[in-house]
């Protein structure tokens, strides 16, 4: 039988290690993730967004953000993102 | 939550406080308007009279980094907004 | 305020965080209001002010806001309601 752990309990596991948060758009997150809503609203620390621009890759620091979980596509458990 | 010194408790609480009253609208497809608040709802309908509406034309050449666009403006006496293009609504500055 | 959810199930094999840390989405916010954040919405314009009050559907009343669009600021607004649908995060502006 299949295993019956629940994509969201994936995310629960990695509550407090960083994680890689790929939007719908060319708009992409890393950051520490410190708790999230059945919408997959994401809070998160320590973040770099990145957004990619036909001049490049845009970068930016932020402290503790809320990010609406509307325009999320995929996230990547325990990864530092484009960079790693 | 405690209300603040406004007075605030709930976003809604800032357009209630601005019936009857001139605000600045921001629309989805660079269009503002600036008008007096007659009614909304709880999908940010609007009901405006009085209304100017800016509308900023992007020019077609394509590589023009900001500026250079074009505004058209026009007036109508009455207007429904319909919610989902609400981007902002900002109330006369109460000091 | 009207939050919309329960925190994700606990399934027992984990302690839940501890409560001084905020995690949620819900502890965050009310951990910001009063806070200076930065609204950025999916357009990609930000909005910099003080977070005055927020609801369920992440509509947001902001004071002494400050339009930046390319890092330019455009516009100021004594109060500003953004309506929800259009952020795509918000960010304490100060650590928290």
């Amino acid at each position: 039988m299949a295993s019956q752990i629940l994509p969201l309990e994936l995310i629960d596991r990695c509550i407090g290690s960083r994680i890689w948060v790929i939007m719908k758009n060319d708009r992409e997150f890393t950051g520490t993730l410190l708790g999230f809503d059945d919408f997959v609203n994401m809070v998160l620390e320590d973040v770099t967004e990145y957004e990619t621009t036909p001049q490049g890759i845009k970068q930016a620091k932020l402290n503790q953000t809320l990010l609406n979980g509307n325009n999320i596509c995929m996230l990547i458990p325990g990864s530092s993102g484009p960079d790693s | 939550m405690d209300p603040s010194s406004t007075g605030i408790q709930e976003p809604f609480d800032l357009i209630r406080l601005s019936l009857s009253e001139r605000v600045f609208v921001k629309l989805r497809g660079d269009r503002e308007l600036s008008g007096v608040l007659h009614a909304y709802d709880g999908h940010m309908n609007l009901i405006l009279s009085d209304v100017e509406e800016t509308v900023m034309i992007v020019d077609a050449v394509d590589g023009t980094l900001e500026g250079q666009g074009t505004v058209a403006k026009r007036k109508m006496e009455m207007l429904f907004v319909r919610g989902d293009g609400v981007i902002l609504v900002s109330p006369p500055s109460r000091m | 305020m009207d939050e919309q959810t329960p925190p994700p199930p606990d399934h027992g094999s984990t302690p839940p965080p501890p409560p001084s840390v905020s995690g949620s989405p819900t502890d965050f916010l009310k951990g910001v209001v009063g806070k200076r954040v930065i609204v950025r919405l999916t357009s990609g314009v930000d909005y910099r002010g003080v977070l005055s009050c927020l609801d369920g559907y992440m509509n947001i009343a902001l004071e002494q806001t400050e339009e930046h669009v390319n890092g330019m600021v455009t516009n100021r607004y004594g109060d500003a309601f953004i309506r929800g649908n259009n952020v795509l995060y918000i960010s304490a502006a100060e650590s928290l």
